[in-house]
């Protein structure tokens, strides 16, 4: 299916617009190009609100204005006239038939700037068959053959932002892939199935209950532990949500930093460093002080050993001669002088032997001075000998540990040397940034995993308890003859559940691996640098890997259009297995891409469009020279949106 | 004249050399004994002492302990080449005035020819080299003078 034509009147700033978008050529590519404000955004709106009565893309500018295009309110004068906003979405079936979807809702002018009242609101779908029979389908009609044009809950990757492409492998990547594949795989219907089937088995067993109380009783028990169980899955699924999103997101930290050092270490390292630095240096310091004090100290001693040798020798040598210490007694010989006589004869002293004792006596106390002098210098004399002896050991030991101080400095100032040279070029905050976040993430990732752990623990014990209580329920059912029939449909129940929910499993699965595949298919076939990349995968938990060639995981350093080229492969992979060949409408699909990619990324879109219909909204930036040379020539259509001069009104212009 | 000896004298006009001892790191924080003693020990090592021609009191003699009066002793010993010198502490004490009074100009001087923190490195090696002389000495000294 195809649009062919998109008609709007009275939409927003689209007052009278019409988009032919017939196929010209192989590629069936349209271009639409316009500024800010000409409301291509708005026409993304009108599609939506059109098949689905919504405006999900809306700005918070247009919130803020009426749907009914304002030139068209004032035009209308003073009220009490009916205004109708209409949007047509023209498609053409794969039948060669033709699909009008048409909503239109009137409003009554107010006047007096008075708001316009909304009156009424209608959808219809006018299908023509290739016969040219037309048949008028309204509301609840109409809306299911909007579904099977492009169903609501998949809708996004359909019409949609093109940012989103950019975005969407950015953010809780698996639980888009995990919501995509849930939508994709019609889910919802067997869980509908499951949620009526769990009802009426809860109801049976309550009906089973009332003809006998240990039924009821067992049952009561049953329903309880399947409410735990069921909260446990919720957690479970939770945590699994978190566990993911946090992988996500060290997945991506790790790109980014991948061959950055870790900044944030190494200048914690080289803060360490810093201080361990000004202790050494310290110590150093102190070490040079204790030298420098070792150095005075035998410098004094060993500039004046030839005195202290001397004196030492002296000293030896009058103890060999027994001079010292003093043999003769200086005080008995005064004691003689100042008797006047002999103390050991008792003989009176004559004039001679007065003169005789006292020369005697000032040989003697001159002798006798010097020995104690000599006595008193000995100790401290030797002491000094004995420190020069540990001149040199002090000193070498000194020596040795300044230089092991000076060696550890050296080692220190290399290693800052060499952080600082790790870290040259890198923006270190932010580096520092990541590496903080990125072990945010996994303390994240490791408490949800040990929470899941103790989940999966709880669910092992609640489960067995459930087998354990449905046994038991089933033995009192046998037991009860009364509700043999209810025994057959409670049986039957549970053992439908059992298979919903494993279909449901298996259906998850299946789709998920059809997606992988065909999102590897595509990436490779539209890829420019194919040879980069080694593989695509998406995992069971719906993680999507982007695999460098080189074997490592790449989606985070992968430049914005890979980002892109990616997300369109993935979408595109999903119109192929939802089944839905519906035409793809991107607003603004380069504005993230840069310069130099746009020309491959509009290569990619010119590809798509030979396959598929393919409408892209772009601001005259977007639609640089390069882009232009590429896509220009091969589009089927290039429509302008010119904004009026009151900026009330847009016209569509064929370039 | 009755000389004090309760004190150490150096010449008025080394206390100026003293003061820039200070700005030595090996100096930095010494007293003025240390520092004398330092210089006295420049003076004796290289023979020379010149008589002062100012005293000026420099620090007190109670100050010194055993150890640095014995060291004053064994130099004016050598000095006077007669321990006979020992009971006169006033000639003592001028002996050790002149030996330093030569000594802190010879220290003042090196310190001031060397470059920043050369100065010990230079009198390090010095003294191992003076060592190594004295070792042998010393070695000698002691094995001929254990007392019995």
């Amino acid at each position: 299916m195809r649009i062919e034509k998109l008609v709007l009147r009275n939409y927003r700033q689209l007052r009278d617009v019409q988009l032919a978008l017939d196929r010209q050529g192989p590629n069936d590519l349209h271009i639409v190009i316009g500024r800010n404000g000409t409301g291509k955004t708005n026409i993304l709106n009108a599609i939506n609100w059109c098949l689905y009565g919504d405006e999900p893309h809306l700005s918070k500018h247009s919130e803020q204005l009426p749907r009914l295009n304002l030139g068209c309110i004032e035009d209308a004068g003073h009220g009490g006239h009916d205004l109708q906003v209409a949007v047509e979405v023209w498609v053409k079936t794969e039948d060669g038939g033709t699909l009008i979807f048409e909503r239109t809702e009137t409003y009554r002018i107010g006047g007096d700037d008075k708001e316009p009242l909304r009156q009424d609101t209608h959808f219809e779908a006018r299908v023509t068959d290739d016969k040219g029979n037309t048949k008028i389908l309204v509301d609840d009609e109409a809306s299911y053959c909007a579904e099977r044009f492009v169903p609501q809950s998949i809708r996004e990757f359909f019409f949609f932002d093109g940012e989103r492409l950019d975005r969407y492998f950015k953010e809780a990547t698996s639980q888009h892939i995990r919501h995509a594949v849930f939508e994709l795989s019609q889910i919802h219907v067997l869980q509908s199935v499951e949620a009526n089937l769990d009802t009426v088995l809860k109801d049976l067993r309550k009906d089973a209950g009332k003809a006998n109380p240990a039924i009821e009783e067992v049952g009561d028990a049953l329903e309880a532990t399947e409410a735990k169980l069921a909260e446990l899955d919720r957690q479970i699924e939770m945590c699994a949500q978190q566990k993911s999103l946090a992988e996500d997101k060290i997945a991506e930290y790790q790109e980014q930093l991948r061959g950055a050092p870790d900044a944030g270490a190494l200048e914690e390292e080289r803060r360490s460093l810093d201080t361990r630095n000004k202790e050494k240096r310290k110590r150093l310091e102190e070490s040079v002080r204790e030298k420098h004090e070792l150095l005075f100290d035998h410098a004094i001693r060993i500039q004046v050993w030839d005195a202290i040798a001397e004196s030492l020798s002296t000293i030896d040598e009058k103890r060999q001669k027994n001079e010292i210490p003093p043999t003769v007694d200086t005080a008995l010989l005064e004691a003689v002088l100042q008797d006047g006589s002999c103390s050991v004869c008792g003989r009176a002293l004559d004039e001679s032997s007065v003169k005789h004792v006292g020369a005697v006596l000032d040989e003697i106390r001159l002798t006798s001075d010097i020995a104690k002098q000599l006595l008193n210098m000995e100790n401290p004399l030797r002491r000094h000998a004995e420190k020069l002896g540990r001149f040199r050991g002090e000193m070498t030991k000194a020596a040795r540990e300044i230089g092991d101080y000076e060696a550890d400095l050296a080692a220190m100032e290399r290693r800052k040397r060499e952080i600082d040279a790790a870290l040259d070029g890198y923006d270190v905050l932010r580096i520092a940034e990541w590496h903080k976040e990125r072990s945010k993430f996994e303390e994240t990732r490791d408490t949800n995993q040990k929470q899941l752990g103790a989940l999966e623990a709880r669910r092992q014990i609640l489960t067995r308890e459930l087998g354990e209580l449905q046994n038991r329920l089933d033995e009192q059912l046998k037991k009860e003859a009364k509700v043999a029939e209810l025994r057959a449909q409670i049986s039957f129940c549970a053992r439908a559940l059992e298979t919903i929910r494993g279909t449901k499993q298996a259906i998850m699965r299946d789709t998920r691996e059809e997606i992988e595949s065909e999102t590897r298919r595509l990436f490779f076939a539209l890829a420019w640098k194919s040879a980069t990349f080694g593989d695509v995968r998406i995992d069971e938990n719906f993680n999507i890997s982007l695999i460098h060639s080189m074997g490592y995981e790449c989606l985070g350093t992968a430049s914005a259009a890979e980002r892109e080229l990616l997300a369109l492969s993935f979408t595109l992979a999903l119109h192929r297995v939802s089944g839905f060949d519906s035409p793809i409408l991107i607003d603004t699909p380069v504005a993230r891409v840069s310069d130099s990619h746009r020309v491959s990324f509009g290569q990619v879109l010119l590809q798509v469009s030979a396959e598929k219909q393919t409408v892209l909204l772009l601001t005259p930036a977007e639609h640089s020279d390069d882009l232009a040379q590429v896509v220009d020539a091969r589009s089927s259509n290039r429509l302008a949106l010119k904004l009026s001069a009151d900026e009330r009104e847009v016209r569509v212009e064929v370039l | 004249m009755t000389v004090a000896i309760d004190r150490l004298f150096v010449d008025e006009n080394d206390r100026e050399l003293y003061d820039r001892l200070e700005t030595t790191d090996m100096f930095a924080g010494k007293t003025r004994k240390e520092q004398f003693l330092f210089s006295l020990a420049v003076g004796f090592s290289r023979g020379i002492k010149r008589p002062i021609q100012k005293r000026e009191g420099f620090f007190l003699a109670k100050d010194m302990t055993l150890d640095d009066e014995a060291l004053f002793s064994a130099v004016a010993a050598s000095d006077a080449d007669s321990v006979e010198v020992l009971p006169d502490r006033a000639k003592v004490f001028r002996i050790a005035e002149e030996y330093a009074h030569a000594g802190i100009r010879i220290l003042v001087d090196e310190i001031d020819s060397t470059q920043y923190g050369t100065f010990e490195k230079n009198l390090e090696k010095q003294l191992h080299d003076m060592y190594d002389r004295i070792g042998v000495a010393t070695k000698r000294e002691q094995s001929g003078s254990t007392p019995n």
